[in-house]
């Protein structure tokens, strides 16, 4: 660690021992006072590379190797993406070459192979599998939730569990304590000899050591115990209400004030359709048929025929 | 023109667009809620053609129109230059209702969402009237949990031999693949695909082929239900819009839908089917093994409601909700442009 030097300003962790190196995405290290310099204003670019880099974006470094930490950005944007799992493929061989590839990909960027290339192989990757992504983002998202959730009620048990046993040796040191001033008590002003007084209580003792039970072990919690707190949770699910099954009725027919008019049916049966224009193809392609305007014709012409003023 | 401006007593402001301004209001002769939508003439250029023309399609087919299932108009009054059209107040809509997380769906109010969809639907179809801009913002539901179709200011009468049709109808995201291909002729089914992409979405909870654009829309559709060839889809290169798509392979519902029962994956491959004349119509669709079997559809007052609406026979007059896209659909910012 002794060797390590910001390449801007050449301080030595061995000079100032209080160096603190930074890295940003781009993997060149500066030390903590040269990036407070060159970046008064929030952004500028990296005196190795040129890369116009971000304040904010800058960390303290902590493998000697920069390049392990540009890998680290890296990788952490890829997987961002890349976030497919074992289920999501049909055969482990799938699944692994996919790895492969996250690898390969990673290992590109990191060191400047075809990062044109790389880049667009990975917005096509997104572009393909935007549905998948999402939806693996949302699972892991759930899944940290849930995480949380036991580590939190681990801390919890394990809090209850210390101050228990906090609570059983200080109760051992009280009885400890009474017992001692017993026996002095029993000495200063019994009658009989010291002798005996200090073995009874010695028996004493040891019988009610043996009366203490061993201590019974803890209830310890299972991680699938957690707490249901989430929303899925608290939605109750609706009672499901049984009512009467549906039965297909046709509309009322509109009183046409006419006689009935023929049916979709007896227009084909009867021949009507050689009367009107038939539907190209192209008319068909839409959806539409001759039917239906010779339907309506007659329709039309049948009502109102009973009208009278 | 007096009576009216008394009949109606105004409790609240619902929401503005750009043809009408849409306000709650009381119904003093018979002490209903109603929804009063005053259209706007606007200027001088604009009043020369007259009112405007979403609005005269609702005033012309609703007065017509009586179904359970459809929004009903009650009245229309003019005052001075305004003129004003009274619905039925309609609590919320199955848009909100599907986004809604706290909502669970089951399949019983899914059977019963589609069956009083299709049953208005059927009506307004035996009536030579196509909807032309179903979608889940367009179907309105009261708090008896009685749906009715909504917005009719992109219906026309269909069924004429030489009148020619804009293909330019229906939200994208419902839209049929023969008006993507800019079919000018079309009928029944330009409702019906947008009903499957409904009931699909109900099912989903997310809009089901989301296009950004006329062109994704299209490669949405193919990607989820094959590119159609000459032999699938005849006559479609005559299409005046027609493009040559790459080819998908048709994917299963089956696995789209994975929740779905059988009966269910056979009323929407009907209700989907690329090829129009294929597609089922309404009385078809009603008569499908999924509605008669189990489960038996929610009853109306059962169904799931959001959270802010009580079902309370008088609510607070401070309920503020958006009531003017359901009713206006016109010009809001959530309806898509294209």
């Amino acid at each position: 660690m002794d060797d390590q030097a910001c390449p801007r300003c050449k301080t030595t962790k061995y000079r100032n021992p209080s160096l603190k190196l930074m890295v940003n995405v781009c993997g060149h290290a500066l030390c903590e006072s040269c990036v407070e310099l060159l970046f008064l204003k929030g952004s500028g670019s990296c005196p190795d590379c040129n890369v116009p880099l971000r304040r904010s974006n800058f960390r303290v470094q902590l493998f000697e190797d920069p390049m392990v930490e540009k890998e680290i950005d890296i990788r952490k944007r890829v997987l961002k993406d890349y976030n497919k799992k074992e289920e999501d493929f049909a055969t482990l061989r799938e699944y692994n070459d996919y790895l492969e590839e996250i690898e390969t990909i990673i290992y590109n960027l990191t060191n400047n192979i075809d990062i044109v290339a790389t880049n667009k192989k990975i917005e096509q990757y997104k572009k393909d599998n935007k549905e998948i992504i999402m939806k693996n983002k949302a699972k892991i998202g759930r899944e940290e939730i849930e995480l949380e959730e036991i580590l939190e009620i681990e801390k919890e048990m394990e809090e209850l569990r210390r101050a228990e046993l906090q609570r059983i040796e200080q109760e051992a040191k009280r009885q400890k304590i009474r017992e001692k001033e017993a026996l002095i008590d029993e000495l200063m002003f019994a009658e009989g000899d010291a002798k005996d007084i200090l073995n009874t209580f010695a028996q004493a003792k040891a019988s009610k050591q043996e009366e203490l039970l061993p201590p019974v072990p803890k209830i310890t919690q299972f991680s699938t115990g957690v707490k249901f707190t989430r929303g899925s949770a608290d939605q109750h699910i609706p009672i499901i209400e049984e009512g009467p099954l549906y039965r297909y009725e046709p509309p009322p027919v509109p009183d046409r004030c006419g006689p009935e008019p023929p049916t979709l049916n007896e227009i084909i049966s009867n021949g009507f359709l050689q009367h009107v224009k038939r539907e190209n193809e192209t008319e068909k392609a839409g959806g539409y048929t001759s039917k239906l305007p010779c339907l309506r014709a007659l329709q039309d012409a049948f009502s109102g025929l009973y009208h009278a003023s | 023109m007096d009576e009216h401006t008394l009949r109606y007593e105004k409790i609240d402001f619902l929401g503005e667009g750009q043809f009408a301004t849409v306000y709650k209001a009381r119904d003093v002769k018979t002490d209903k809620i109603v929804a009063v939508k005053k259209i706007k003439i606007g200027s001088r250029l604009e009043a020369q053609d007259g009112i405007n023309r979403t609005a005269l399609r609702e005033i012309k087919l609703l007065q017509e129109l009586q179904h359970v299932n459809l929004i009903g108009l009650l009245d229309v009054f003019g005052q001075k230059s305004n003129v004003s059209l009274v619905f039925d107040f309609m609590d919320t809509d199955l848009e909100i209702i599907v986004k809604d997380n706290n909502i669970v769906l089951t399949p019983a109010n899914v059977k019963a969402y589609t069956i009083m969809t299709l049953k208005g639907l059927e009506y307004l179809h035996q009536n030579w009237i196509l909807h032309r801009d179903l979608k889940p913002n367009n179907l309105l539901i009261n708090r008896e949990g009685i749906l009715k179709i909504g917005d009719f200011g992109l219906a026309k009468a269909f069924g004429s031999p030489t009148r020619i049709n804009t293909h330019q109808v229906v939200t994208r995201w419902y839209r049929s693949p023969e008006l993507l291909f800019g079919a000018r002729q079309y009928g029944t089914g330009v409702d019906m695909w947008a009903i499957g992409c409904i009931l699909a979405e109900l099912l989903l909870r997310v809009p089901f082929l989301p296009g950004e654009s006329d062109l994704d829309q299209l490669s949405r559709i193919f990607q989820v239900f094959g590119t159609p060839n000459e032999e699938i889809w005849p006559g479609m290169k005559g299409l005046t819009d027609y493009v040559q798509f790459k080819q998908f392979p048709p994917q299963q519902l089956r696995h789209i839908f994975s929740a779905a029962s059988d009966d269910l994956i056979q009323l929407l491959e009907s209700l989907l089917a690329i090829y129009p004349p294929k597609r089922c119509d309404c009385t078809q669709a009603l008569q499908m093994p999924y509605f008669s079997n189990k489960p038996a559809p929610t009853v109306g007052c059962k169904l799931p409601m959001p959270s802010n609406i009580t079902r309370m026979e008088f609510e607070k007059p401070s309920l503020k909700r958006k009531l003017l896209e359901n009713i206006d659909g016109g010009s809001l910012a959530k309806r898509l442009q294209f």
